[in-house]
């Protein structure tokens, strides 16, 4: 339970950090207003900071992403140019800065018998936050996805297929 | 006094149909499961994890189901309890996709597996007697593979259409049918002390374990089902590589082929296995493996492969009847059926398993067409054995 829970805040963190480019607001910004300059004395220490703005910095700020605005993907249907359904996205390999990769889209098959996993790079990926019905498009053609390996092992290098070439590049 | 509108269902009939439903209720919970759980975001670790739970828990589950089914006089409980498990099971998983509940519907389901056929194969046996087993068998294999291929139809239409949350709904509605019908079986006159232990039957546990017979028809099976069970899976994912739109229908076609072989072929399997004896339909039935095997290997395609399913057609046919009758065979004397069918199924899992996980490892090192000449070689170990070692278990009082 753990793992999973773990899985999907991660991915859902990574796709709400590509979602919004500004950085989160953050309490402070202004300098604090003028401190009236008055000679020391011991009964009257000035305060470190005005006591109209007493504010610490918070700990984390929190937004709101309406689902029109931004999705989430695992385990959404994936469609093709034509519309149609190929299959669900399962995956998001993510590099080191965070930035995706390729995604995992486990397609084909029959009342799961002859399902296969391939990795498709991100940028063949088209998200549509708006649309209900198709979230997630691959500007891929079939004959494109058809001849892609699978993915197996994560573990291991992927083979992920990009839209300059559909022969699968090693990643 | 008032006639019944419906004309009565006799026991064999009924049995006939409690086979259908049964069928109807296993299709929903095989590979289906992990399409609805990846709908439900599950991570394909924790998927893989529920799907191997259940699987083991059909595995370890085999031998005390066994002895379990055989020490209640009533088949018919057992087989009630099975269901009532496998219809909390569906709503479990129905309404609650979270991994608790997952989890334990998988468990629930993986013992009510190793319950509900044992059970079935006793009552056919009370209801039918040795003599004519093979001929009830027959009809239960028929009516297994029809519940399975209208099934599979149905399902996978209704998952298209509605949502996969319905499958798991029309699984628990069909469960209902199914008590119906096992109610009305009714008694068997026959084979009670056959499939029933009293007390602990230490000599007759003892004369069933070391028969060198049940030996060998459990490595006959495990055998089977090292070459069968990974064929299709492995061509299935070949296929949708090669036909990328109309990959659904293709499976869906080699899901129902070999169906419709085992309802036409079954009874003729039963009746027989009856008149000619086990062996030589073994030797067709385990025979026809290595010739599917090389097949997939030599041709890639479509066309190879559902013609491929058709032979396993012909395999699945003469295992299905066999595989009871020959538990009927091996514990005449005894009282351990069950246990037998327990032992035998251990067998079948343990193959099964075995075969998935070491195709997928050869087909990734050395492709597909290596791993399918490896089960086609397995398969003929297979027929080897049968033809080799085993003997023919049908008792001779029974020839004609």
């Amino acid at each position: 339970m753990t793992l999973m829970a773990a899985a999907i805040l991660g991915v859902a963190a990574g796709v709400s950090a590509r979602a919004d480019n500004p950085p989160p607001p953050v309490a402070n910004d202004a300098p604090p207003p003028a401190i009236p300059v008055q000679p020391l004395s011991l009964e009257q220490v000035p305060p470190a900071q005005p006591p109209a703005a007493v504010q610490t910095p918070p700990l984390s700020a929190v937004q709101s992403v309406a689902p029109d605005t931004a999705e989430a993907i695992l385990g959404q249907p994936v469609t093709d140019p034509d519309k149609k359904e190929i299959g669900r996205l399962v995956d998001v390999l993510v590099d080191a800065n965070g930035q995706p990769q390729a995604a995992v889209i486990d397609f084909g098959g029959f009342m799961g018998v002859g399902n296969r996993k391939i990795a498709v790079h991100w940028s063949v990926l088209r998200f549509t936050p708006g649309d209900t019905k198709h979230k997630i498009t691959v500007t891929m053609t079939p004959d494109q996805i058809k001849a892609a390996p699978e993915f197996l092992d994560p573990n291991k290098a992927a083979s992920v297929v990009t839209p300059a070439d559909s022969v699968a590049a090693g990643h | 006094m008032s006639r019944a509108v419906h004309p009565r269902i006799g026991p064999n009939r009924a049995l006939d149909l409690l086979n259908f439903f049964v069928a109807d209720v296993q299709t929903g919970f095989g590979p289906f499961v992990a399409v609805y759980l990846t709908s439900h975001k599950w991570t394909q670790i924790d998927i893989g994890f529920a799907l191997t739970l259940g699987t083991m828990t059909s595995l370890i589950g085999q031998l005390p189901a066994g002895v379990l089914v055989d020490s209640m006089r009533n088949k018919r409980i057992a087989a009630t309890g099975a269901l009532a498990a496998v219809f909390v099971a569906a709503l479990l998983l129905a309404f609650l996709p979270h991994p608790l509940p997952v989890l334990t519907a998988q468990i629930l389901h993986g013992f009510a597996s190793c319950v509900i056929t044992p059970a079935i194969a006793a009552i056919s046996l009370q209801l039918a007697g040795h003599a004519a087993l093979g001929e009830r068998l027959g009809r239960n294999a028929r009516h297994g593979s029809i519940g399975n291929g209208l099934a599979a139809a149905v399902m996978g239409a209704s998952g298209a259409y509605f949502s996969s949350r319905f499958v798991f709904l029309l699984t628990a509605a069909l469960c209902v049918p199914a008590l119906a019908m096992l109610w009305k079986i009714g008694a068997g006159p026959h084979s009670r002390s056959q499939t029933t232990s009293r007390a602990l039957d230490v000599d007759g546990l003892k004369r069933l374990l070391a028969d060198r017979r049940l030996l060998i028809a459990a490595l006959c099976v495990m055998l089977f089902h090292l070459s069968n069970a990974a064929m299709l899976p492995l061509a299935a994912s070949a296929v949708t590589m090669r036909a990328g739109q109309f990959a659904n229908l293709i499976i869906a076609a080699c899901i129902v082929v070999p169906q419709c072989v085992v309802a036409l072929l079954s009874p003729w399997v039963g009746r027989t296995a009856q008149k000619i004896g086990r062996k030589r339909l073994m030797l067709i039935g385990w025979g026809a493996l290595p010739l599917r095997g090389l097949l997939l290997a030599v041709l890639p395609g479509s066309w190879p492969l559902v013609i491929g399913q058709a032979v396993s057609g012909v395999s699945a046919a003469v295992f299905g009847v066999l595989l009871p009758l020959l538990a009927a065979d091996l514990t005449l004397g005894t009282a351990h059926f069950n246990l037998c069918m327990g032992i035998l199924g251990l067998a079948l899992y343990l193959g099964a398993a075995i075969s998935t996980t070491m195709s997928g490892g050869i087909a990734d090192d050395a492709g597909t067409t290596t791993a399918f000449l490896v089960l086609a070689a397995t398969g003929l170990a297979g027929v080897i054995a049968v033809w080799l070692a085993m003997p023919e278990t049908r008792p001779a009082r029974e020839t004609d």
